[in-house]
């Protein structure tokens, strides 16, 4: 298909990418690209499909984390049931967010799930018998496949990679498929989709509850990847926005926008860390005061995100050139 | 095929509906007029499941369909239009008619290929690929017909569908409806536009503060001293003519 | 019960604090109908110009408090200009990401500037502590309550009884018919903004004896103002009075029994419950449902 030509390219560059390199920061960066692509991408299920503008997806991220991290290290368990575990709770917080959507509009959803994932950091951070607490959770290497011990940063690419394309597709297959109209409806107008016979709080639950497994599997990664949980980093009110910002940047509502917008954001995350290494605070600041200009700009100037921006142009120059 | 007893609807200290009885057959076209502030849209609201009545009861062949899901309702066969009508903006006039259309075909492609036959019918081909936002209200208040018609009901609620239509888009969307009833569609119409209801209803029933204050034949409307009254008589006179 | 007096007194003077917070807040959603992300991160700047000023001056957050009425009135002028009058018109979504873009940024701003590290600010009222009976509170506290009470109080009689007070209401009501009456639009939201502001800079200086002073000191602030202003009905003044009363007495008494690891738990789902349950506020009309209205 004609669309899912940046993505054959996107995808297949990163697939290849480990054949031309064997850097290991070029292929950490990559990973961090494909990860936060990918995560945005789950975030985009329910902001950017369902119209569900979430603040607060870091609980699912966290829990997702904390889930693989804690059966690896507490219960000696693969870490791979970890990350089927943490999709479950993930679930069940997904279908209590999702009733909240349901009575809660736009603004207002926002704050409360915001105010979901401070809880849960509270409770992650306080609760010392099983998490301990706020010093986070080395999570233990060991090698093999069962346990994602990997030396090498290869297998990780394809895996991570896996799971982005896995993403994209769930994107792709909701802009071809039954669910994937009504909740477009939905999303354009929830009184007359209602009318129209479309079941809509089940599908923004759905939606939701979808979005938060897919969420949390990205958390379990990412925590065996990275090695370490840190309450106060994954649940935190700016992780949620990052998630945010990318889908925002690269085109809400599209299938590939939130890993264009992850290649960007996460680049520049990543060039200004290496430059900028002996003035680590001051770091830390500077991009986050870009992403928090750039998201006003954006969402003002350029709602539909590169990927929409990009797309019409292409358009309009395709009517001029028949024309 | 649609009975509605006593019912009522209030908000807080207001009454918007009364005790209102009506019944619409089978295949009938049914009209209800009445001065702003009525109760017409609430009483659409009501039976098409977005408000429940407070009391009374709206029964589709028989069965009670008050305080159900608008969704549900429309898949028992009643689907409603909006008097403000809501167009899905961002998609196309296809895309709006088709996710109408999954409501009963399941599969895309079919239900795509539904859209289409309901776009033919309501004369809206040029305009398939535009994006809803594009058209102008005309077009619009045919799509939010169109859209609806692709639910295939068997009783539709059209909420003043001619009000912004020039007179040829009006000619134009009375042969839509009356081509609709001849296939045995009921329907039921609020209208403010007197000349068309006279020509479109076969019946009419009229609402003043929310209660039912006559019902009958068209010309036996225009007629009613308590209808001449309500509206003062200006509008009746119009259609008589 | 020997606590009984302390605890009315700490709820006291702690809700009139949030009251001036809040208010701020239901000024600028009421009128201008926008939920503002950033605003804690205008209390975190309040805090910090009473530092700075402390740290580098010597002055007192009581003497800075004047300059800080009229510095907080240009900020939001500003703000207003360069962020705020884009996006009055726009989508929720599209006002969502632009105060959450303001407040991240605003956020790392501190941070890069002043760097994470927690400050404070102590003179020499901060220390003394008064007793009356059975209950002992800080004056600081007591300062922060009276002007906080005071301002609120005034900012409540400009609205009842200025003409521009009515004006802004009127917007409130119904922007159309401002607008066919000749009102600039324009001009009330600035304001409105402006003061919003102004209120959540001045309780942040009234705050920054009793609090650490951190770049996220905000967050946490911002979530219990939106508790207050839902519960009290938005847009509701006298709402917003009452419910900071309910929220720092659930607050305080939540302190008492399960200790003050778990305050902040309690007030989370308190929003979550409220929001759900009672949306239009406990004594308001309007509510969560009906934004954009």
């Amino acid at each position: 298909m004609k669309r899912d030509v940046p993505a054959l390219v996107l995808f297949g560059a990163a697939a290849l990418a480990p054949v031309v390199t064997r850097d290991g920061f070029l292929l950490d960066s990559l990973i961090l690209i494909l990860l936060w692509g990918a995560v945005s991408g789950a975030w985009n299920v329910a902001g950017g499909y369902a119209g569900q503008v979430s603040l607060g997806h870091s609980a699912f991220f966290g829990l997702g984390a904390y889930s693989a991290a804690l059966l690896a290290t507490r219960w000696n368990q693969s870490p791979w049931l970890g990350l089927l575990v943490g999709a479950l709770l993930a679930t069940v917080a997904g279908l209590v967010i999702g009733y909240l959507a349901n009575r809660l509009k736009g603004p207002y959803f926002g704050l409360a799930t915001i105010a979901f994932s401070q809880v849960l950091l509270i409770l992650a951070s306080r609760w010392r018998a099983v998490t301990s607490g706020s010093e986070g959770i080395p999570v233990p290497f060991r090698p093999g496949f069962a346990t994602l011990g990997f030396q090498s940063k290869v297998p990780w690419v394809y895996l991570v990679l896996s799971l982005a394309v896995g993403i994209y597709l769930v994107a792709r297959y909701l802009e071809t498929s039954r669910p994937g109209y009504q909740l477009a409806g939905v999303r354009e107008d929830e009184d007359a989709a209602e009318a129209l016979g479309i079941p809509c709080r089940r599908l923004k639950v759905a939606a939701v509850a979808a979005s938060a497994a897919l969420t949390s599997v990205c958390g379990g990664l990412w925590a065996q990847y990275v090695g370490f949980v840190d309450p106060f980093y994954v649940f935190s009110v700016d992780l949620s926005v990052r998630f945010a910002l990318n889908s925002i940047i690269g085109g809400i509502g599209t299938a590939i926008g939130p890993f264009v917008g992850s290649l960007l954001i996460t680049s520049l995350e990543t060039y200004l860390r290496a430059t900028f290494s002996d003035f680590k605070a001051g770091l830390i600041g500077i991009y986050l005061i870009i992403y928090g200009c750039l998201l006003i700009v954006v969402v003002r100037f350029v709602p539909q995100g590169l990927v929409g921006f990009l797309g019409e142009r292409l358009r309009a120059m395709g009517r001029y050139a028949r024309a | 095929m649609l009975e509605l007893e006593a019912v009522t609807k209030r908000f807080g200290g207001l009454t918007a509906v009364k005790d209102v009885s009506l019944r619409a057959a089978p295949g009938e076209i049914l009209g209800i007029i009445g001065p702003n502030g009525a109760g017409k849209t609430t009483l659409f609201n009501v039976i098409s499941g977005f408000y429940a009545p407070n009391a009374g009861t709206v029964r589709l062949d028989g069965r009670d369909i008050a305080g159900l899901a608008p969704h549900h309702v429309c898949a028992l066969g009643l689907t409603r239009t909006f008097q403000l009508v809501k167009p899905f903006g961002n998609l196309s006039v296809l895309d709006n008619v088709m996710i109408g259309a999954l409501t009963r075909v399941h599969a895309v492609g079919a239900a795509r290929e539904a859209a289409r036959r309901v776009i033919a019918t309501c004369r809206l081909e040029a305009f398939a690929e535009s994006r809803a936002r594009s058209l102008p209200i005309g077009l619009r208040k045919r799509l939010e017909v169109a859209r609806a018609l692709a639910t295939q009901p068997r009783l539709l609620l059209l909420d003043e569908v001619m009000s912004g239509l020039n007179p040829t888009e009006l000619v134009e969307m009375i042969e839509i409806l009356r081509r609709l009833h001849a296939d045995g569609l009921g329907l039921i119409v609020i209208e403010h536009i007197m000349a068309a209801m006279m020509r479109l209803a076969q019946r009419i029933v009229v609402l003043h503060h929310g209660e039912k204050i006559a019902e009958g034949p068209p010309q036996a409307i225009s007629r009613d001293p308590r209808v001449v009254d309500a509206y003062l008589g200006e509008e009746f006179v119009l259609a008589d003519a | 019960m020997g606590a009984v007096p302390q605890l009315v007194v700490s709820t006291v003077l702690l809700g009139g604090v949030y009251a001036l917070i809040a208010v701020g807040l239901t000024l600028i959603f009421g009128i201008m109908r926008v939920i503002n992300f950033a605003h804690g991160e205008f209390l975190m700047l309040g805090m910090y110009l009473a530092f700075w000023s402390f740290t580098l001056w010597g002055l007192d957050p009581y003497v800075i408090l004047l300059g800080a009425v009229p510095i907080f009135f240009v900020i939001g002028l500003l703000t207003y200009a360069l962020v705020m009058r884009g996006v009055i018109k726009a989508s929720h979504n599209v006002q969502i990401f632009t105060t959450v873009g303001l407040s991240t940024a605003l956020q790392n701003a501190a941070l890069v500037a002043w760097t994470g590290d927690f400050r404070f600010v102590r003179p020499w009222h901060s220390a003394v502590v008064i007793r009356i009976g059975e209950a002992a509170f800080n004056l600081s506290q007591v300062v922060a309550f009276l002007v906080a009470v005071l301002f609120t109080a005034a900012l409540v009689a400009f609205m009842k009884w200025t003409r521009a007070g009515r004006i802004m209401r009127a917007t409130a009501q119904d922007v159309e018919a401002a607008t066919l009456m000749g009102i600039d639009t324009d001009r009330v939201y600035r304001l409105a903004w402006s003061i919003g502001l102004v209120c959540v800079g001045i309780a942040g200086v009234l705050m920054s004896p009793l609090y650490s002073v951190y770049p996220t000191a905000g967050l946490q602030f911002v979530l219990l103002a939106y508790v207050v202003v839902v519960l009290g009905g938005l847009g509701d003044m006298i709402g917003a009075l009452l419910g900071s009363l309910i929220v720092a007495g659930v607050e305080v008494l939540g302190s008492y029994y399960l200790g003050s690891a778990w305050k902040e738990v309690i007030y989370f789902v308190l929003f979550i419950a409220v929001l759900v349950f009672r949306p239009a506020g406990l004594f308001g009309q309007r509510g969560a449902e009906n934004l954009g209205a």
